[in-house]
């Protein structure tokens, strides 16, 4: 299936559109397809404090028009897409506004008056493309529902009409007889989006439409929705938490905050010059990996709570240019160098030089806050490190009986590296390539078919594959993990404190005071001060990069000599990752400690690593020092892989 | 969708508390159970009926008129300002027969439910822990044969050749004969829970495999482990009313099943003595009743897509 995939992406590559050509021409003799304006839904819980989650949006979509939706997740990207569907569920509901389809209201329409558009000109593809297919109906049937639903079209003439949606979505048309769980999650999706188009609507909604699935394949999805949309000209909106992506692929722009739009602009002048400092931070998270230093800006805090009423900009507490005003007057959403602002500073600087108060900070096109640096000099340093982990040829096979035969698997295959002190060591691959294997075998969660792990730490080398459990125990203390989703890494129903002292108590066999005492070092290392006052919260008070924070203080609460990072920053924003990926760097250069950052994404592996491994169905196929890795690539997969990674910046330059 | 649920989910809410403006933001916090519990209307009424039951029988003395085992007024005499619903065949008066049975019912709920739900925890949620291993194996196929085994009849048998009769012989009975389906659900439902990330890093803390299901995985499931605590309760109470129906009960004390067992061993249905019939069987079905209102607010604890329904 992946191989597939693979193969769909490769022939795709070459004909990314740039159709800021097409999308201009339709632009001009149009009137908008989709007119939004003052839209405000509520959220009034029976339990818990009303909010409003969209608040007085206004906006224009052009027939045809490729618009792209980013901000935090809770500012209420999502929520303004359930709304333009009809789709809101208790407790909440549009409060104030008016949605215009076409020249009508489909905020007031009934139900029924509703149902017959949609799918037929407002159609949708939802987040979790592995849920929105109906598993005890073959696809086929699937779409023959929806087209007989909407259209004239029976018998035969269906089947031909299924047969080309699956070849727009290039998926051989033998799945057309296959049940959902036949198939790939990339496939499912494509499929999602196959049945979106197939009563050839004018709007379709994308929410989200490729999280959870590999870089390649997302790619590849987003690619053929881009290529169908300018063949038939439907209008989309996109929302992604994956800045990149939607700067790549978007005329448009949108920006959302705290359940307001702060800007809107077009794609390529939001990269060359984005207005509103939120904006600014968001594109600060993308860096070239090519680099020799690598910078990624993060926003410091977190959004607002919307229960509450917000005086002046409801950005200004993050906000590193705000000035006295911003905390006062709520700026509006107005028009300046060609799209729409709401940020005082920055009309202020483009205004005419006599309004211009003091203490006015300087225009500037990055995001003026904290920033993590990575430069080509801390990786050789690094990489000089003394090895103390070395995986000699490992194989991995899983066995599953399938009737009487039994099926191989065959997962990691014959994989030889080491680690050292000091050192990052990023195992790249896409899921499935066997990288999370690994990294269990090196835990010592599951044993290798074949081969050896030796650890040489304070208490001599340990034979990894050969512990039984009360040994796995003592090893754990010299080898600690760091989870992907801090939202389920730490327990919802401990307090911190004990989360902490916990391995304190077990691996270091310190009293309750002692741990007691050392929580609140880690809470300190870790930069969460004063440590008493966190020490006593539970988890759901934090926000995600502190609790990412906190799982990073629990791994260091034993001592270890090797850290192994799972994703550790692809569950967070874009916002906050440079901000957990400097906490990791400084672990590594002030505590000595050796580091596994098993990731998909290249980008991040160039941020953090010293040496890259790239792991493809099981065998390393490239493996050298990070820069290189990624400026020379020699294998053909860790090519792909780089490809995947969307540069904005790289075609702003190549288009102005 | 999702996505608006997080945004007003109880889970994650923006601005709880925040480097700088914590502590302000912590005066406000999540709802407490308690509140929850008492806004649902079901929930209310079980709770009121629940707490008039416990009262009655804590001031069962001050309540009724006469002590629940006296048995020396005239037989079956009307009802009046005496004897508010009459007496028995055997001259007990039937109201105080009434208030005094609440004792044994509530005490049996309680220590029943307790003694059950604790077997089924302890089985359920360690042989869901180990999932695929021997001691799931060994722990399941108990369950199952508690499962399988017809309960009525083991009660009967294990209460006829027992030496002593009384309550904590019932409560011994109902609870070792009651956990089986309850240790199931426990079983499915940390098998659920145990692949989060956090039980791995429990694990990589150094944790016992106790220390994880009871003090990591259980707080957890408390909405859950509530429910089937109510759940217990309420059959232990029908348990014992039905085996001292078939005339199993502590012949010492007075429970709402002896009296029924009285009411039909003398022909009380024959001779149109309604209030006897009645009166025990209305108020058995009051308490049952009112436990399972209470179930009904435990559920929105565990489920939060519950609380807007209501």
């Amino acid at each position: 299936m992946t191989t597939t995939d693979a193969t769909t992406a490769a022939a795709t590559t070459e004909s990314v559109p740039t159709s800021q050509t097409l999308a201009a021409d339709t632009r001009r003799n149009s009137h908008p397809l989709l007119r939004v304006r003052d839209l405000s839904v509520r959220f009034e819980p029976k339990m818990s404090p009303a909010l409003t989650a969209v608040d007085k949006v206004s906006f224009d979509l052009l027939e045809g028009e490729f618009v792209g939706l980013i901000g935090e997740s809770g500012s209420g990207k999502s929520t303004l897409a359930m709304a333009l569907l009809s789709l809101l569920e208790r407790p909440g509901r549009i409060s104030n506004g008016s949605i215009e389809f076409d020249g009508e209201d489909i905020a007031s329409m009934s139900q029924e008056d509703l149902r017959h558009r949609r799918w037929r000109d407002i159609a949708t593809v939802f987040q979790s493309s592995m849920n929105s297919l109906n598993p005890v109906m073959r696809v086929e049937a699937q779409f023959r529902d929806a087209i007989e639903e909407h259209s004239e079209l029976r018998g035969d003439a269906v089947t031909e009409r299924v047969r080309e949606l699956f070849s727009m979505v290039m998926i051989d048309e033998k799945f057309m007889s296959a049940y959902p769980h036949e198939l790939s999650g990339g496939m499912k999706q494509r499929i999602n989006l196959a049945l979106a188009l197939c009563n050839r609507p004018r709007f379709v909604l994308l929410d989200e439409p490729t999280t959870g699935l590999d870089v390649v394949v997302q790619r590849s999805i987003l690619e053929a929705v881009r290529r169908l949309q300018k063949e038939q000209g439907f209008a989309v909106l996109f929302i992604s938490h994956d800045i990149g992506t939607v700067m790549e692929l978007s005329d448009r722009i949108f920006v959302m905050y705290a359940g307001q739009l702060v800007e809107q602009q077009a794609a390529t002048t939001l990269v060359k010059d984005p207005l509103h400092p939120y904006s600014k931070g968001l594109l600060g998270s993308y860096s070239n990996p090519r680099a020799d230093t690598v910078r990624v800006t993060y926003i410091p805090g977190r959004p607002p709570d919307l229960t509450r009423p917000i005086s002046g900009c409801r950005f200004a507490a993050r906000c590193p240019e705000a000035i006295e005003r911003c905390s006062s007057d709520e700026p509006q959403l107005l028009p300046l160098a060609g799209g729409r602002v709401a940020c005082h500073v920055a009309h202020l600087q483009r205004g005419p030089s006599e309004d211009k108060p003091d203490g006015l900070p300087e225009q500037t096109t990055r995001f003026a806050g904290p920033e993590f640096v990575k430069t080509a000099e801390d990786s050789d340093r690094a990489r000089r490190g003394e090895v103390f982990l070395e995986v000699d040829s490992v194989t991995k096979v899983f066995e599953r009986r399938r009737g009487l035969r039994k099926q191989q698997t065959l997962a990691v295959d014959d994989v030889s590296f080491a680690l050292r002190k000091g050192e990052v060591t990023a195992l790249v691959g896409q899921s499935g390539s066997g990288k999370t294997t690994l990294a269990r075998m090196i835990t010592g969660v599951d044993k290798p078919s074949s081969g050896t792990i030796r650890f040489t730490g304070s208490e001599g080398t340990i034979a990894v594959e050969k512990l039984r459990t009360r040994q796995l125990r003592d090893y754990r203390k010299h080898v600690q993990m760091v989870f992907q989703d801090p939202y389920s890494s730490l327990n919802p129903a401990l307090t911190l404190r004990y989360t902490l002292t916990r391995p304190l108590r077990n691996h270091r066999g310190l009293s309750a005071q002692e741990a007691d005492a050392v929580a609140g070092e880690l809470m300190e290392t870790v930069a969460l001060t004063p440590s008493n006052r966190f020490l006593d919260r539970y988890p759901h008070e934090l926000s995600g990069g502190q609790r990412q924070r906190v799982v990073i203080a629990r791994a260091l609460a034993a001592n270890p000599e090797l850290i192994v990072a799972d994703e550790p920053i692809s569950s967070l924003d874009v916002s906050i990752r440079a901000e957990v990926l400097e906490l990791l760097q400084e672990l590594v250069t002030g505590h000595d400690i050796g580091v596994l950052y098993i990731t998909h994404d290249l980008l991040s592996a160039r941020l953090l690593a010293d040496e890259i491994l790239v792991l493809s169905q099981g065998r390393v196929v490239e493996q050298g020092n990070a820069l290189e890795v990624i400026r020379n690539p020699q294998d053909a997969y860790t090519r792909t892989l780089l490809d995947a990674i969307p540069n904005p910046f790289e075609q702003a330059t190549t288009t102005s | 969708m999702t996505a608006g649920i997080v945004q007003t989910g109880s889970e994650e809410r923006p601005g709880d508390a925040t480097d700088e403006r914590g502590e302000g933001d912590a005066g406000y916090s999540q709802q407490r159970w308690w509140q929850l519990l008492w806004s649902n209307t079901k929930a209310r009424v079980g709770i009121i009926l629940l707490l008039a039951f416990i009262l009655i029988a804590t001031f069962a003395p001050l309540i009724a008129p006469y002590e629940g085992t006296r048995s020396d007024f005239d037989a079956l005499l009307p009802v009046s300002g005496d004897h508010l619903l009459g007496t028995t065949s055997q001259g007990a008066d039937i109201f105080s027969q009434l208030v005094y049975g609440s004792r044994v019912s509530l005490l049996v709920g309680l220590f029943g439910g307790l003694v059950s739900t604790a077997i089924a925890l302890v089985i359920g949620m360690w042989s869901g822990y180990k999932e695929g291993t021997v001691i799931d194996d060994i722990l399941s196929f108990i369950t199952n044969v508690a499962i399988v085994v017809p309960v009525l009849p083991l009660m009967i048998v294990l209460i006829a050749y027992s030496e002593v009769r009384g309550i904590p012989l019932i409560v011994f009975v109902i609870g070792i004969t009651s956990w089986a389906g309850h240790a199931r659900a426990k079983r499915s439902q940390i098998i659920t829970l145990r692949n989060r990330d956090f039980v791995t890093a429990a694990k990589f803390a150094g944790e016992g495999s106790g220390r994880i299901i009871f003090r990591e995985i259980m707080p957890s499931m408390t909405s859950l482990v509530a429910a089937g605590f109510v759940g217990a309760s309420t059959g232990a109470i029908g348990a014992e009313a039905g085996l001292s129906f078939l005339g199993l009960g502590d012949p010492n004390s007075i429970s709402w099943g002896t009296m029924l067992y009285q009411a039909d061993s003398q022909g009380a249905v024959g001779q149109g003595l309604w209030a006897w019939v009645l009166a025990p069987g209305l108020i058995l079905a009051l308490l049952i009743t009112s436990l399972t209102f209470i179930n009904f607010g435990v559920d929105l604890l565990s489920n939060p897509h519950l609380r807007e329904d209501s």
